[in-house]
């Protein structure tokens, strides 16, 4: 095996990414030392290792106890974090990490290689849903030769691995803590030993958390608050409210039709971001289930794609926060996102020609019924149901509505999501349904598992389609173990130029979310779950 | 009342909750959903749910899971919750202060506001101040508790600035001893307020009818002839009115607690009513059964107190 390329990012750059943040980043004035920051969490985390789960609401409240060997910067790509630097070697399938040797842990124990080889061995790629299902099946071992060094070794070229080592995917927990017990059960959980920039003080369960400032934080100077409280406000409307008497500081979303009204008031500052611990990049997707002999046809995948407008969904649900898709892999992933694609563009009448040449001709009701077309008896009329979390009622009203001007009976299914998935995905019991479709740090972790053959199973948010299509499992297989991004770039070209031809899904709207803070406070990094790594409040 | 009775009574305690729980056990398994998904998100793989279905005993046959449930409940193990990974008995002790907090708060003040507001509007019946109590009273009755919620937060705490919207403490300052005790009641007010309305308004309907009813009655007629002060006459009447007012206050827990669970929502009230809506979504049904067991033993023993109360309200009701 040759040696490949060869990457060493000096830690000099961690400075220059972190203070080269958009604007809206920093507060007006300069950052002050002391303070507390409360931020409302939607939900009680349960518990705060992030390691041994993928809950929103558990790395919403934990992350900022722990680091990753690596972090992210405001465009996503990779920056040190634990590790200061790092060598690709065999064409992606050997990763060295040298580790930083000023780290410490929360109880004074000093940071080593061996806690990061504890770490994936024994919690994440075991409870860990999201890197287990990905790094877990690639990995041939991991070595720690040296206190200062880490190796991962892949049975393959194994290319997104940069992308899955910051907090949210991959936190390290310190060994002398969890071995020898059951990482799911360790009293630890409650009552966290991290590496973070705070540290744990108190946990009063469904109503607060309460950190405190890491004096011995690895980052010097940082972070500036004394204490960080997060406060559970499962309402979003109450988190509102709470931020605009005063009692919180931060919000990790702003509901639709709140935030006109935030974005006009000085004393609050709002920012867009497409990321969140519990799944960045989203796209809401209509998925086509390609099983049922209606949908089979790309013809009337395709009328039905052209019937929508996306404009509409983007103004009457998400109130324009966010942008109509105009591919398939998210805007947000600029490196994979392809542009100039033939999509689909809201036409009516192309809808309605598509449908008579496809076999669902208009007679005296309002719903086109089937003359001729394969696998339907003939009379049959052209009803689809459409399924979705109760959250997502507005994208059925407006289904039901585009698609019966063209003559497609549409029948909204509200599901909770605990029943959603096995009905999508194990009884396969749907004509169509949306999703919100997480594409992630990077297209083999939420892109792939749409679209290859693989994938098609009772596995809950996976092939929902059951789309199948050798090529593009070729050129998934070929872009995960192909670890140049330049190289990477126009394979995914031309996955997204096949799947917009085939039309398994259709793509609607990206749906970054609205953080809101006090204007008092500021420097948040909003793109990551360290997000107050760096923030201060000047009361 | 005698001993035997009350023995009796509280028997019968056993079979209604295990009727509750085997009910909910079932209802709960039946519906549809997945806990494993809450549990594991949606990105696990096939072995990973498999790991979590054999972890909480979710693989075994629904019989099995009932028989070993209600034999841990017989030896007061409660199981332990997917999503928190701890016990459920102490989960439910954490919040069970706050709801209790909140219920008994708006219960008495919504018992003592609503009995002098109804026997004020039965004293002046048919005058302007018993039609504006009963006009009070029936918006009060018909408006629903979320709906309130979000109003008087609007209002009475976004409009003046004087109450907090949210939690049971000033997040910005960790206070102890007195301090600790106002601050409560500081944030209790508004969700108690809220909660109490709709009881405060039953109350006041109750209380007017039943002294009204009593002051029609012969024996009051009597008092009057006699030249007992009108004061005397209402007490009279009052005492008389109650046993229904007791009867619904007592029945009414339960409602209470379904208004609590909405309040609580709203405020972000740390109590059962955000514990159990939070369990609903994640299908924690350790959890849930736990609250399910919780609520029906306050109800059932709410209504043994009722019924001693009766006795005691009237001397002519004996228990044997």
């Amino acid at each position: 095996m040759r040696r490949g390329q060869r990457w060493i990012v000096l830690s000099a750059l961690v400075a220059s990414v972190i203070w080269a943040t958009p604007a809206w980043l920093h507060a007006q004035d300069t950052p002050t030392r002391g303070g507390t920051l409360v931020v409302a969490i939607s939900a009680d985390p349960g518990h705060l290792n992030p390691a041994i789960t993928t809950s929103g609401a558990t790395h919403t409240a934990a992350e900022l106890l722990y680091n990753g060997l690596l972090g992210r910067d405001e465009r996503g790509d990779p920056i040190p974090d634990l590790a200061e630097s790092w060598t690709i070697e065999q064409s992606g399938a050997v990763y060295r990490f040298r580790l930083r040797n000023d780290v410490s842990w929360h109880d004074g124990t000093r940071f080593t290689s061996t806690h990061v080889k504890f770490t994936f061995e024994e919690v994440l790629l075991k409870f860990h849903a999201r890197t287990k299902a990905s790094i877990g099946g690639a990995l041939a071992g991991i070595d720690a030769p040296d206190d200062r060094t880490v190796v991962f070794r892949f049975k393959q070229p194994y290319a997104p691995l940069l992308m899955q080592l910051d907090a949210t995917e991959a936190p390290i927990v310190a060994k002398h803590v969890y071995q020898g017990s059951d990482p799911q059960t360790n009293p630890a959980n409650a009552q966290p030993i991290g590496t973070g920039p705070f540290r744990f003080t108190s946990y009063r369960k469904g109503a607060e958390i309460r950190l405190a400032r890491n004096a011995a934080y690895f980052k010097k100077g940082l972070p500036y608050l004394d204490e960080l409280v997060m406060r559970v406000i499962p309402d979003p409307g109450t988190q509102v409210l709470a931020l605009e008497n005063g009692e919180v500081d931060f919000l990790w979303g702003v509901p639709g039709p709140d935030q006109n009204r935030l974005k006009g008031d000085s004393r609050f500052r709002t920012a867009q971001t497409s990321y969140h611990p519990g799944g960045s990049n989203c796209i809401m997707t209509v998925s086509f289930n390609l099983e049922r002999p209606i949908l089979k046809d790309v013809r009337v995948r395709r009328a039905i794609a052209h019937a929508l407008d996306r404009d509409a969904f983007l103004r009457q649900v998400l109130f324009s926060e966010g942008r109509v898709a105009t591919a398939p892999i998210s805007s947000e992933l600029a490196w994979a996102h392809a542009r100039g694609l033939n999509m689909p563009s809201f036409d009516r009448a192309e809808a309605e020609r598509l449908l008579d040449t496809a076999g669902w001709k208009k007679e005296r009701d309002t719903t086109r019924v089937a003359r001729g077309v394969p696998g339907v008896p003939d009379g049959t009329r052209l009803a689809i149901d459409f399924l979705h979390f109760p959250a997502f009622s507005k994208y059925g009203e407006l289904m039901r509505q585009q698609l019966g001007a063209v003559g497609i009976d549409v029948t909204p299914r509200p599901l909770e999501p605990a029943v959603f998935a096995p009905t999508v995905f194990k009884d396969r019991n749907f004509d169509t349904n949306v999703i919100s479709y997480c594409n992630g740090p990077d297209p083999e972790i939420g892109v792939r598992r749409m679209y290859h053959s693989s994938q098609i199973g009772p596995v809950p948010f996976t092939n929902a389609a059951a789309y199948r299509n050798e090529r593009v499992d070729t050129l998934f297989d070929l872009a995960g173990r192909t670890v140049e991004r330049d190289k990477r770039t126009p394979i995914y070209r031309q996955i997204q130029e096949i799947v917009v031809q085939d039309l398994p899904y259709y793509w609607l709207v990206e749906t970054p979310t609205t953080r809101a803070w006090s204007a008092k406070c500021g420097s948040f990094k909003a793109w990551t779950g360290l997000f107050a790594e760096a923030a201060f409040c000047n009361r | 009342m005698s001993g035997r009775y009350l023995l009796r009574r509280l028997a019968q305690v056993v079979p209604a909750v295990a009727a509750t729980l085997i009910t909910a056990f079932v209802v709960i398994h039946v519906a549809p959903g997945d806990p494993v998904l809450a549990l594991a998100g949606q990105h696990g793989d096939a072995a990973y749910y498999a790991l979590i279905r054999a972890k909480f005993g979710l693989d075994r046959p629904l019989p099995e899971q009932l028989l070993v449930y209600a034999a841990n409940v017989v030896r007061g193990d409660l199981g332990v919750s997917y999503v928190h990974g701890r016990p459920v008995v102490s989960i439910l002790l954490e919040r069970l202060p706050a709801t209790l907090i909140l219920m008994t708060s708006a219960l008495v003040a919504s018992s003592i506001a609503g009995i002098a507001l109804g026997v004020t509007a039965a004293r002046r019946a048919d005058r302007p101040t018993d039609l504006i109590v009963r006009i009070a009273a029936l918006v009060g009755y018909a408006t629903p508790s979320f709906w309130l919620a979000q109003i008087a937060a609007l209002t009475l705490a976004l409009g003046t600035g004087w109450f907090p919207v949210q939690g049971i403490t000033d997040a910005r300052h960790v206070s102890t001893g007195w301090r600790y005790a106002a601050d409560v009641i500081h944030h209790l007010a508004l969700p108690a307020l809220v909660l109490a309305i709709n009881e405060l308004a039953l109350t006041t309907r109750l209380v007017r009818t039943g002294v009204l009813q009593s002051l029609a009655t012969d024996y009051i007629r009597t008092a009057r002839a006699k030249g007992l002060p009108e004061r005397a006459v209402v007490r009279h009447a009052f005492r008389n009115a109650l046993l229904p007012v007791v009867t619904v206050i007592g029945g009414r827990v339960g409602m209470l607690f379904t208004g609590a669970v909405l309040v609580e929502a709203v405020f972000a009230w740390p109590g059962l009513g955000l514990l159990l809506l939070s369990s609903i979504q994640t299908r924690d049904v350790p959890v849930l059964l736990g609250v399910f067991l919780l609520v029906s033993l306050v109800v059932i023993v709410t209504n043994v107190v009722t019924d001693l109360a009766y006795a005691w309200l009237d001397p002519r009701i004996r228990y044997e």
